[in-house]
Protein backbone atom coordinates (compact mmCIF):
# COMPACT_ATOMS: atom_id res chain seq x y z
CA UNK A 1 0.00 0.00 0.00
CA UNK A 2 1.34 2.93 -1.10
CA UNK A 3 2.47 5.72 1.14
CA UNK A 4 -1.09 8.49 1.92
CA UNK A 5 -1.86 11.55 2.48
CA UNK A 6 1.13 13.02 0.10
CA UNK A 7 -0.81 16.36 -0.10
CA UNK A 8 -0.74 16.72 4.00
CA UNK A 9 2.81 15.51 3.80
CA UNK A 10 4.14 18.34 1.15
CA UNK A 11 2.14 20.99 3.22
CA UNK A 12 4.66 20.20 5.86
CA UNK A 13 7.43 20.13 4.19
CA UNK A 14 6.07 23.71 2.24
CA UNK A 15 5.68 24.48 6.44
CA UNK A 16 9.11 23.56 7.07
CA UNK A 17 10.56 25.35 3.90
CA UNK A 18 8.48 28.89 5.00
CA UNK A 19 9.91 28.63 8.50
CA UNK A 20 13.55 28.47 6.95
CA UNK A 21 12.95 31.47 4.76
CA UNK A 22 11.46 33.84 7.67
CA UNK A 23 14.83 32.17 9.68
CA UNK A 24 16.65 33.83 6.71
CA UNK A 25 14.86 37.06 6.60
CA UNK A 26 15.51 37.19 10.84
CA UNK A 27 19.13 36.16 10.01
CA UNK A 28 19.63 39.35 7.53
CA UNK A 29 18.19 41.74 10.28
CA UNK A 30 20.81 40.22 12.51
CA UNK A 31 23.45 40.90 10.08
CA UNK A 32 22.61 44.17 9.93
CA UNK A 33 22.66 44.64 14.12
CA UNK A 34 26.08 43.83 13.86
CA UNK A 35 26.34 46.05 11.26
CA UNK A 36 24.46 48.72 13.38
CA UNK A 37 27.22 47.61 16.03
CA UNK A 38 29.81 48.46 14.09
CA UNK A 39 29.15 51.52 13.49
CA UNK A 40 27.25 51.14 9.80
CA UNK A 41 25.21 53.97 8.46
CA UNK A 42 21.92 55.09 9.75
CA UNK A 43 20.23 54.23 6.52
CA UNK A 44 19.77 50.47 7.33
CA UNK A 45 17.08 51.38 9.70
CA UNK A 46 14.56 51.87 7.25
CA UNK A 47 15.85 49.00 5.05
CA UNK A 48 15.35 46.98 8.46
CA UNK A 49 12.06 48.47 9.49
CA UNK A 50 10.70 47.18 6.55
CA UNK A 51 12.10 43.41 6.98
CA UNK A 52 10.79 43.33 10.32
CA UNK A 53 7.25 44.02 7.99
CA UNK A 54 7.56 41.37 6.19
CA UNK A 55 9.12 39.06 9.51
CA UNK A 56 5.57 40.33 11.13
CA UNK A 57 3.66 39.21 8.43
CA UNK A 58 5.12 35.99 7.70
CA UNK A 59 4.52 35.13 11.39
CA UNK A 60 0.99 36.28 11.07
CA UNK A 61 0.72 34.17 7.88
CA UNK A 62 2.18 31.22 8.96
CA UNK A 63 0.36 30.70 12.39
CA UNK A 64 -2.82 30.94 10.22
CA UNK A 65 -1.56 28.42 7.81
CA UNK A 66 -0.84 25.84 11.19
CA UNK A 67 -4.20 26.31 12.34
CA UNK A 68 -5.68 25.59 8.92
CA UNK A 69 -3.51 22.91 9.57
CA UNK A 70 -4.50 21.75 12.94
CA UNK A 71 -8.57 22.24 12.05
CA UNK A 72 -8.20 19.93 8.53
CA UNK A 73 -6.27 17.40 9.25
CA UNK A 74 -6.14 16.81 13.14
CA UNK A 75 -2.68 15.87 13.59
CA UNK A 76 -1.18 13.13 15.95
CA UNK A 77 1.94 12.32 17.08
CA UNK A 78 4.95 13.66 14.64
CA UNK A 79 2.71 15.67 12.65
CA UNK A 80 1.42 16.99 16.17
CA UNK A 81 4.60 18.36 17.99
CA UNK A 82 6.10 19.54 14.12
CA UNK A 83 2.94 21.68 13.94
CA UNK A 84 3.09 22.82 17.28
CA UNK A 85 6.78 23.64 17.32
CA UNK A 86 6.48 25.00 14.35
CA UNK A 87 3.88 27.80 16.34
CA UNK A 88 6.46 27.96 19.02
CA UNK A 89 9.34 28.19 16.53
CA UNK A 90 7.38 31.43 14.66
CA UNK A 91 7.40 33.37 17.72
CA UNK A 92 10.46 32.74 18.99
CA UNK A 93 11.87 34.47 15.41
CA UNK A 94 9.13 37.07 15.58
CA UNK A 95 11.00 38.09 19.28
CA UNK A 96 14.27 37.91 18.02
CA UNK A 97 13.53 40.15 14.68
CA UNK A 98 12.04 42.60 17.41
CA UNK A 99 14.96 42.39 19.40
CA UNK A 100 17.40 42.78 16.59
CA UNK A 101 14.80 45.75 15.75
CA UNK A 102 15.60 47.13 18.85
CA UNK A 103 19.66 47.36 18.44
CA UNK A 104 19.58 48.39 14.93
CA UNK A 105 17.10 51.74 16.01
CA UNK A 106 20.15 52.40 17.95
CA UNK A 107 21.94 53.48 14.75
CA UNK A 108 21.78 57.42 15.51
CA UNK A 109 23.30 56.64 18.87
CA UNK A 110 26.45 54.91 17.87
CA UNK A 111 28.84 57.38 19.28
CA UNK A 112 27.39 56.49 22.93
CA UNK A 113 27.38 52.71 21.91
CA UNK A 114 30.91 53.61 21.13
CA UNK A 115 32.31 55.95 23.54
CA UNK A 116 33.33 53.79 26.29
CA UNK A 117 36.08 50.67 24.89
CA UNK A 118 35.21 48.22 27.45
CA UNK A 119 31.45 48.21 27.19
CA UNK A 120 31.70 48.61 23.38
CA UNK A 121 33.89 45.24 23.20
CA UNK A 122 31.62 43.13 25.37
CA UNK A 123 28.91 44.17 22.78
CA UNK A 124 30.24 43.19 19.94
CA UNK A 125 31.13 40.22 21.54
CA UNK A 126 27.79 39.81 22.21
CA UNK A 127 26.14 40.49 19.44
CA UNK A 128 29.04 38.05 17.11
CA UNK A 129 28.11 34.96 19.65
CA UNK A 130 24.20 35.39 19.94
CA UNK A 131 24.34 35.61 15.81
CA UNK A 132 26.89 32.64 15.66
CA UNK A 133 24.36 30.80 17.73
CA UNK A 134 21.44 32.05 16.47
CA UNK A 135 22.71 30.27 12.78
CA UNK A 136 23.32 27.29 14.82
CA UNK A 137 19.47 27.35 15.53
CA UNK A 138 18.80 28.15 11.59
CA UNK A 139 21.00 25.18 10.87
CA UNK A 140 19.32 23.02 13.43
CA UNK A 141 15.78 23.89 11.61
CA UNK A 142 16.91 23.62 8.31
CA UNK A 143 18.51 20.14 8.66
CA UNK A 144 16.72 18.79 12.21
CA UNK A 145 19.44 17.80 13.48
CA UNK A 146 19.47 16.54 17.20
CA UNK A 147 23.07 17.10 17.72
CA UNK A 148 23.13 20.61 17.12
CA UNK A 149 19.45 21.38 18.76
CA UNK A 150 20.50 19.88 21.92
CA UNK A 151 24.08 21.55 22.29
CA UNK A 152 21.87 24.72 21.67
CA UNK A 153 18.99 23.97 24.20
CA UNK A 154 22.10 24.40 26.75
CA UNK A 155 22.15 28.38 27.57
CA UNK A 156 25.25 29.54 26.87
CA UNK A 157 27.31 30.43 30.23
CA UNK A 158 29.48 32.72 28.21
CA UNK A 159 26.38 35.21 27.32
CA UNK A 160 25.85 35.14 30.97
CA UNK A 161 29.48 36.03 31.53
CA UNK A 162 29.68 38.76 29.01
CA UNK A 163 26.51 40.20 30.13
CA UNK A 164 27.15 40.18 34.05
CA UNK A 165 31.04 42.09 32.58
CA UNK A 166 28.49 44.65 30.66
CA UNK A 167 26.41 45.16 33.68
CA UNK A 168 29.99 45.71 35.66
CA UNK A 169 31.48 47.99 33.40
CA UNK A 170 28.32 50.13 32.86
CA UNK A 171 28.03 50.56 36.58
CA UNK A 172 31.94 51.71 36.54
CA UNK A 173 30.97 54.56 34.06
CA UNK A 174 30.98 58.01 35.10
CA UNK A 175 31.44 61.68 33.13
CA UNK A 176 28.40 64.14 32.06
CA UNK A 177 26.78 61.76 29.35
CA UNK A 178 27.05 58.01 31.74
CA UNK A 179 23.43 57.74 32.33
CA UNK A 180 22.46 58.61 28.51
CA UNK A 181 25.64 55.93 27.48
CA UNK A 182 24.23 53.50 30.28
CA UNK A 183 20.80 53.49 29.33
CA UNK A 184 21.98 52.44 25.48
CA UNK A 185 24.21 50.30 26.25
CA UNK A 186 22.20 48.79 28.65
CA UNK A 187 19.55 48.55 26.31
CA UNK A 188 21.86 46.85 23.22
CA UNK A 189 23.44 44.30 25.94
CA UNK A 190 19.82 43.20 27.00
CA UNK A 191 18.82 42.95 23.76
CA UNK A 192 21.43 40.79 22.79
CA UNK A 193 21.17 38.86 25.78
CA UNK A 194 17.63 37.71 25.12
CA UNK A 195 18.34 36.55 21.18
CA UNK A 196 20.58 34.03 22.98
CA UNK A 197 17.95 33.09 25.07
CA UNK A 198 15.36 32.74 22.34
CA UNK A 199 18.14 30.51 20.21
CA UNK A 200 18.27 28.37 23.34
CA UNK A 201 14.39 27.98 23.11
CA UNK A 202 14.36 26.98 19.41
CA UNK A 203 17.15 24.65 20.08
CA UNK A 204 14.81 23.06 23.22
CA UNK A 205 11.86 22.86 20.95
CA UNK A 206 13.62 21.32 18.20
CA UNK A 207 15.13 19.19 20.53
CA UNK A 208 11.35 18.34 22.04
CA UNK A 209 9.96 17.92 18.17
CA UNK A 210 13.18 15.10 17.12
CA UNK A 211 12.46 13.04 20.52
CA UNK A 212 9.06 13.13 21.46
CA UNK A 213 10.55 13.25 24.92
CA UNK A 214 8.10 14.57 27.47
CA UNK A 215 11.22 15.83 29.78
CA UNK A 216 12.44 17.58 27.19
CA UNK A 217 8.85 19.73 27.24
CA UNK A 218 9.61 20.19 30.57
CA UNK A 219 13.26 21.12 30.00
CA UNK A 220 11.53 24.09 27.40
CA UNK A 221 8.95 25.15 29.56
CA UNK A 222 11.52 25.66 32.63
CA UNK B 1 -2.52 -23.96 28.69
CA UNK B 2 -3.89 -26.37 26.04
CA UNK B 3 -5.64 -24.36 23.20
CA UNK B 4 -9.07 -25.71 23.11
CA UNK B 5 -12.08 -26.26 19.69
CA UNK B 6 -15.73 -25.53 20.66
CA UNK B 7 -18.47 -27.07 18.71
CA UNK B 8 -21.01 -24.28 16.81
CA UNK B 9 -24.37 -25.20 18.63
CA UNK B 10 -24.87 -21.65 19.77
CA UNK B 11 -23.48 -20.00 16.84
CA UNK B 12 -25.47 -16.79 16.82
CA UNK B 13 -25.32 -13.88 13.94
CA UNK B 14 -23.02 -11.96 16.06
CA UNK B 15 -20.84 -15.04 16.19
CA UNK B 16 -20.46 -15.46 11.81
CA UNK B 17 -18.91 -11.96 11.82
CA UNK B 18 -15.29 -13.35 13.50
CA UNK B 19 -13.92 -13.45 10.37
CA UNK B 20 -14.91 -9.94 8.65
CA UNK B 21 -12.30 -8.29 10.39
CA UNK B 22 -9.47 -10.44 8.42
CA UNK B 23 -11.17 -10.09 5.37
CA UNK B 24 -10.39 -7.80 2.19
CA UNK B 25 -7.32 -6.23 3.62
CA UNK B 26 -4.21 -4.76 1.90
CA UNK B 27 -1.04 -4.93 2.90
CA UNK B 28 0.31 -2.45 4.72
CA UNK B 29 3.81 -1.44 3.62
CA UNK B 30 6.03 0.23 6.05
CA UNK B 31 6.30 3.56 5.22
CA UNK B 32 9.44 6.30 5.91
CA UNK B 33 8.02 8.69 8.15
CA UNK B 34 7.39 12.44 7.13
CA UNK B 35 10.10 13.75 8.91
CA UNK B 36 13.52 11.65 8.37
CA UNK B 37 15.15 12.72 11.70
CA UNK B 38 12.40 12.75 13.58
CA UNK B 39 12.90 10.05 16.40
CA UNK B 40 11.06 6.43 16.32
CA UNK B 41 12.18 4.25 19.08
CA UNK B 42 12.83 0.70 18.51
CA UNK B 43 11.73 -0.89 21.74
CA UNK B 44 8.13 -2.12 22.32
CA UNK B 45 6.74 -0.32 25.24
CA UNK B 46 4.37 -1.64 27.74
CA UNK B 47 2.24 1.01 29.79
CA UNK B 48 3.28 2.11 32.79
CA UNK B 49 1.12 1.30 35.64
CA UNK B 50 0.50 3.51 38.66
CA UNK B 51 0.20 2.74 42.21
CA UNK B 52 -3.74 3.17 42.26
CA UNK B 53 -4.95 1.94 38.92
CA UNK B 54 -2.94 -1.28 38.61
CA UNK B 55 -5.77 -3.71 38.53
CA UNK B 56 -5.19 -6.18 35.92
CA UNK B 57 -8.85 -7.02 34.68
CA UNK B 58 -6.87 -9.37 31.98
CA UNK B 59 -3.64 -11.36 31.36
CA UNK B 60 -3.13 -12.09 28.07
CA UNK B 61 0.06 -13.90 27.22
CA UNK B 62 1.28 -15.48 24.42
CA UNK B 63 -2.27 -15.41 22.70
CA UNK B 64 -2.88 -17.18 19.57
CA UNK B 65 -5.95 -17.46 17.72
CA UNK B 66 -6.28 -19.38 14.92
CA UNK B 67 -9.88 -20.28 12.22
CA UNK B 68 -8.96 -23.72 10.67
CA UNK B 69 -5.31 -23.65 10.73
CA UNK B 70 -5.07 -20.10 9.82
CA UNK B 71 -3.33 -17.79 12.41
CA UNK B 72 -5.85 -15.19 12.08
CA UNK B 73 -3.40 -12.83 15.46
CA UNK B 74 -0.11 -14.27 16.82
CA UNK B 75 1.58 -14.19 20.29
CA UNK B 76 -0.61 -10.89 21.85
CA UNK B 77 0.52 -10.18 25.66
CA UNK B 78 -1.15 -7.42 27.13
CA UNK B 79 -2.35 -6.86 31.03
CA UNK B 80 -6.54 -4.83 30.69
CA UNK B 81 -6.71 -2.57 33.69
CA UNK B 82 -9.53 -2.66 35.67
CA UNK B 83 -11.99 0.46 34.78
CA UNK B 84 -9.99 1.42 32.28
CA UNK B 85 -11.48 2.54 28.79
CA UNK B 86 -8.38 -0.03 26.37
CA UNK B 87 -8.82 1.03 22.48
CA UNK B 88 -7.70 -1.73 20.18
CA UNK B 89 -7.20 0.10 16.73
CA UNK B 90 -5.51 -1.19 13.46
CA UNK B 91 -5.68 -1.99 9.88
CA UNK B 92 -8.45 -4.30 8.65
CA UNK B 93 -7.09 -7.62 9.36
CA UNK B 94 -5.14 -7.04 12.26
CA UNK B 95 -6.60 -9.05 14.83
CA UNK B 96 -8.40 -6.78 17.22
CA UNK B 97 -11.54 -7.94 16.62
CA UNK B 98 -10.48 -11.54 17.07
CA UNK B 99 -8.80 -10.65 20.56
CA UNK B 100 -11.69 -8.77 21.66
CA UNK B 101 -13.88 -11.73 20.94
CA UNK B 102 -11.19 -14.02 22.84
CA UNK B 103 -12.25 -11.83 25.80
CA UNK B 104 -15.29 -13.49 26.46
CA UNK B 105 -15.12 -16.22 24.90
CA UNK B 106 -17.32 -15.68 21.81
CA UNK B 107 -14.28 -17.71 19.53
CA UNK B 108 -15.87 -20.41 21.15
CA UNK B 109 -18.81 -19.62 18.80
CA UNK B 110 -17.02 -20.71 15.49
CA UNK B 111 -16.45 -23.86 15.38
CA UNK B 112 -12.88 -24.00 13.98
CA UNK B 113 -11.40 -21.48 15.93
CA UNK B 114 -8.67 -22.64 18.27
CA UNK B 115 -6.89 -19.98 20.95
CA UNK B 116 -3.58 -20.48 21.97
CA UNK B 117 -1.71 -19.19 25.06
CA UNK B 118 -2.65 -17.97 28.21
CA UNK B 119 -6.00 -15.53 28.81
CA UNK B 120 -6.05 -14.46 32.73
CA UNK B 121 -9.07 -13.09 33.83
CA UNK B 122 -8.55 -11.35 37.58
CA UNK B 123 -5.87 -14.14 37.31
CA UNK B 124 -8.49 -17.36 36.43
CA UNK B 125 -7.39 -19.10 33.54
CA UNK B 126 -10.72 -17.72 31.13
CA UNK B 127 -10.44 -21.33 28.77
CA UNK B 128 -10.51 -23.29 31.75
CA UNK B 129 -11.97 -26.76 31.36
CA UNK B 130 -14.51 -25.72 34.73
CA UNK B 131 -15.15 -22.62 33.61
CA UNK B 132 -18.86 -22.07 31.80
CA UNK B 133 -18.58 -19.52 28.90
CA UNK B 134 -22.31 -18.15 29.28
CA UNK B 135 -21.02 -17.21 32.81
CA UNK B 136 -18.31 -15.44 31.41
CA UNK B 137 -20.41 -13.33 28.78
CA UNK B 138 -22.34 -12.49 31.64
CA UNK B 139 -19.49 -10.55 33.33
CA UNK B 140 -18.39 -9.97 30.08
CA UNK B 141 -20.78 -8.34 28.24
CA UNK B 142 -20.36 -6.90 24.63
CA UNK B 143 -21.76 -4.25 22.40
CA UNK B 144 -21.59 -5.09 18.53
CA UNK B 145 -20.65 -2.63 15.83
CA UNK B 146 -24.38 -2.02 14.39
CA UNK B 147 -27.26 -2.38 17.22
CA UNK B 148 -29.06 -5.83 17.54
CA UNK B 149 -32.14 -5.19 19.38
CA UNK B 150 -34.44 -8.47 19.82
CA UNK B 151 -37.57 -7.50 17.91
CA UNK B 152 -39.42 -6.83 21.00
CA UNK B 153 -40.18 -4.14 23.19
CA UNK B 154 -37.62 -1.58 25.03
CA UNK B 155 -38.65 -3.40 28.70
CA UNK B 156 -37.89 -6.83 27.50
CA UNK B 157 -35.41 -6.42 25.43
CA UNK B 158 -33.39 -4.98 28.76
CA UNK B 159 -35.23 -7.52 30.56
CA UNK B 160 -34.22 -10.73 28.72
CA UNK B 161 -30.98 -11.29 29.98
CA UNK B 162 -31.45 -10.64 34.02
CA UNK B 163 -34.52 -13.49 33.35
CA UNK B 164 -32.64 -16.14 31.56
CA UNK B 165 -29.87 -16.22 33.60
CA UNK B 166 -31.89 -16.22 36.72
CA UNK B 167 -31.52 -12.66 38.22
CA UNK B 168 -33.94 -12.49 41.10
CA UNK B 169 -35.44 -8.77 41.91
CA UNK B 170 -37.52 -5.83 41.02
CA UNK B 171 -37.33 -6.08 36.81
CA UNK B 172 -38.52 -2.95 36.58
CA UNK B 173 -35.57 -1.42 38.62
CA UNK B 174 -33.29 -3.53 36.99
CA UNK B 175 -34.76 -2.08 33.52
CA UNK B 176 -34.83 1.78 35.05
CA UNK B 177 -31.07 1.24 36.44
CA UNK B 178 -30.14 -0.55 33.25
CA UNK B 179 -31.67 2.46 31.12
CA UNK B 180 -30.87 4.83 33.19
CA UNK B 181 -26.60 4.20 33.21
CA UNK B 182 -27.01 3.66 29.48
CA UNK B 183 -28.28 7.18 29.44
CA UNK B 184 -31.38 6.32 27.73
CA UNK B 185 -33.81 6.60 30.32
CA UNK B 186 -35.20 10.16 30.04
CA UNK B 187 -35.74 9.23 26.10
CA UNK B 188 -37.40 6.16 26.50
CA UNK B 189 -39.65 6.17 29.82
CA UNK B 190 -42.97 6.72 28.46
CA UNK B 191 -43.03 4.10 25.95
CA UNK B 192 -40.72 0.86 27.25
CA UNK B 193 -43.86 -1.00 25.70
CA UNK B 194 -42.82 -0.18 22.13
CA UNK B 195 -40.82 -2.32 19.98
CA UNK B 196 -37.58 -1.26 19.76
CA UNK B 197 -37.13 -1.38 16.13
CA UNK B 198 -38.87 1.94 16.17
CA UNK B 199 -36.01 3.78 18.21
CA UNK B 200 -33.24 5.44 16.22
CA UNK B 201 -29.62 3.98 15.87
CA UNK B 202 -27.79 5.52 18.36
CA UNK B 203 -30.86 5.24 20.27
CA UNK B 204 -30.85 1.16 19.70
CA UNK B 205 -26.84 0.75 20.32
CA UNK B 206 -27.43 2.80 23.60
CA UNK B 207 -30.17 0.01 24.39
CA UNK B 208 -27.73 -2.76 23.39
CA UNK B 209 -25.34 -1.16 25.98
CA UNK B 210 -28.62 -0.81 28.69
CA UNK B 211 -29.16 -4.65 27.63
CA UNK B 212 -25.40 -5.57 28.28
CA UNK B 213 -25.27 -3.81 31.67
CA UNK B 214 -28.83 -5.67 32.80
CA UNK B 215 -26.86 -8.73 33.91
CA UNK B 216 -24.67 -6.83 35.73
CA UNK B 217 -21.58 -7.68 34.09
CA UNK B 218 -17.68 -6.19 35.12
CA UNK B 219 -16.55 -6.13 31.48
CA UNK B 220 -18.19 -4.09 28.31
CA UNK B 221 -16.35 -5.00 25.31
CA UNK B 222 -17.36 -2.59 22.21
CA UNK B 223 -16.88 -3.94 18.75
CA UNK B 224 -16.79 -0.48 16.85
CA UNK B 225 -19.90 0.55 18.55
CA UNK B 226 -20.15 4.18 16.69
CA UNK B 227 -18.94 2.82 13.23
CA UNK B 228 -23.02 2.87 12.28
CA UNK B 229 -23.90 6.04 14.01
CA UNK B 230 -24.04 9.59 13.21
CA UNK B 231 -21.76 12.22 14.94
CA UNK B 232 -24.03 13.03 17.70
CA UNK B 233 -25.05 9.71 18.95
CA UNK B 234 -21.41 8.70 18.35
CA UNK B 235 -20.66 11.57 20.93
CA UNK B 236 -23.39 10.36 23.41
CA UNK B 237 -21.94 7.08 23.38
CA UNK B 238 -18.58 8.75 23.75
CA UNK B 239 -20.00 11.00 26.67
CA UNK B 240 -21.69 7.40 28.43
CA UNK B 241 -18.37 5.46 27.92
CA UNK B 242 -16.88 7.94 30.34
CA UNK B 243 -19.63 7.44 32.85
CA UNK B 244 -19.63 3.70 32.54
CA UNK B 245 -15.76 3.48 33.15
CA UNK B 246 -16.77 4.76 36.71
CA UNK B 247 -18.34 0.96 36.84
CA UNK B 248 -17.07 -0.88 34.34
CA UNK B 249 -13.56 -1.77 32.40
CA UNK B 250 -14.33 -1.44 28.70
CA UNK B 251 -12.43 -2.53 25.95
CA UNK B 252 -13.29 -0.83 22.77
CA UNK B 253 -12.27 -1.82 19.21
CA UNK B 254 -12.32 1.57 17.08
CA UNK B 255 -11.15 2.36 13.67
CA UNK B 256 -12.01 5.76 14.42
CA UNK B 257 -8.16 7.45 15.30
CA UNK B 258 -9.77 10.29 17.32
CA UNK B 259 -12.25 8.11 18.77
CA UNK B 260 -9.31 6.24 20.49
CA UNK B 261 -7.65 9.52 21.17
CA UNK B 262 -10.71 11.14 23.04
CA UNK B 263 -12.12 8.35 25.15
CA UNK B 264 -9.11 5.73 25.64
CA UNK B 265 -7.10 5.50 28.45
CA UNK B 266 -4.71 3.34 26.97
CA UNK B 267 -4.53 2.43 23.38
CA UNK B 268 -3.05 -1.42 21.83
CA UNK B 269 -1.97 -0.49 18.22
CA UNK B 270 -2.32 -4.16 16.25
CA UNK B 271 -1.13 -4.46 12.39
CA UNK B 272 -0.77 -7.46 9.73
CA UNK B 273 2.56 -8.98 9.52
CA UNK B 274 3.13 -10.81 6.36
CA UNK B 275 5.44 -13.99 5.88
CA UNK B 276 7.33 -13.49 2.71
CA UNK B 277 7.84 -17.21 2.31
CA UNK B 278 3.92 -18.44 2.90
CA UNK B 279 2.28 -15.25 1.96
CA UNK B 280 -0.06 -15.46 4.90
CA UNK B 281 -0.65 -12.87 6.81
CA UNK B 282 -1.11 -12.52 10.63
CA UNK B 283 -2.25 -9.78 13.34
CA UNK B 284 -0.07 -9.06 15.89
CA UNK B 285 0.31 -6.18 18.75
CA UNK B 286 2.93 -3.98 17.70
CA UNK B 287 2.68 -1.46 20.81
CA UNK B 288 0.82 -0.66 23.77
CA UNK B 289 0.82 2.01 25.58
CA UNK B 290 -1.16 4.92 27.25
CA UNK B 291 -3.25 6.52 25.02
CA UNK B 292 -1.39 9.96 25.34
CA UNK B 293 1.48 8.27 24.76
CA UNK B 294 0.45 6.45 21.74
CA UNK B 295 -1.25 10.00 19.89
CA UNK B 296 1.89 11.91 20.72
CA UNK B 297 4.76 9.71 20.88
CA UNK B 298 4.61 6.13 19.60
CA UNK B 299 7.83 3.86 19.82
CA UNK B 300 7.32 1.78 16.54
CA UNK B 301 7.28 3.28 13.38
CA UNK B 302 4.38 1.27 12.40
CA UNK B 303 2.59 2.90 15.06
CA UNK B 304 3.08 6.31 14.01
CA UNK B 305 2.95 5.81 10.28
CA UNK B 306 -0.78 4.21 11.23
CA UNK B 307 -1.85 6.98 13.49
CA UNK B 308 -0.90 9.97 11.56
CA UNK B 309 -2.97 8.60 9.01
CA UNK B 310 0.00 7.62 6.37
CA UNK B 311 -0.54 4.09 5.69
CA UNK B 312 -4.42 1.81 6.36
Amino acid sequence: MPNLRHHFTAELEQLRLQVELMAVRVDQNLERMRDVVEGGDSTIVSVALAADDEIDAMNVSLTERCYDLLRREAPVASDLRFIVSVLRVLSELERIGDLALRVIKLAPDHNLIASNPPTYDILRAMADQVIDRYRDALRAWATLDLTVATELATPARSMDVFYERLLAEIMRLDGPDAARVAITIFAAGRALERIGDHATIIGARLRYLLTGDPDHLAAEVR
Amino acid sequence: MVGISVSNDTATDEGQRAMEDSADSGEPEIVAARHPAIKVHTEVRQPETTEDHDEKTFELRNVSVSYGGTVAVRGVSMDIFHKDITALIGPSGCGKTTVIRCLNRMNDLIPTARVEGELLYYGQDIYGPKVDPVQVRKLIGMVFQKPNPFPKSIYDNIAFGPRAIGIKGNMDEIVERALRRAALWDEVKDRLGENAYGMSGGQQQRLCIARCIAVDPDVILMDEPCSALDPISTARIEDLMQELKELYSIVIVTHNMQQAARTADRTAFFTVVSDEDTGSRTGALVEYDRTDRIFSNPSDERTENYVTGRFG
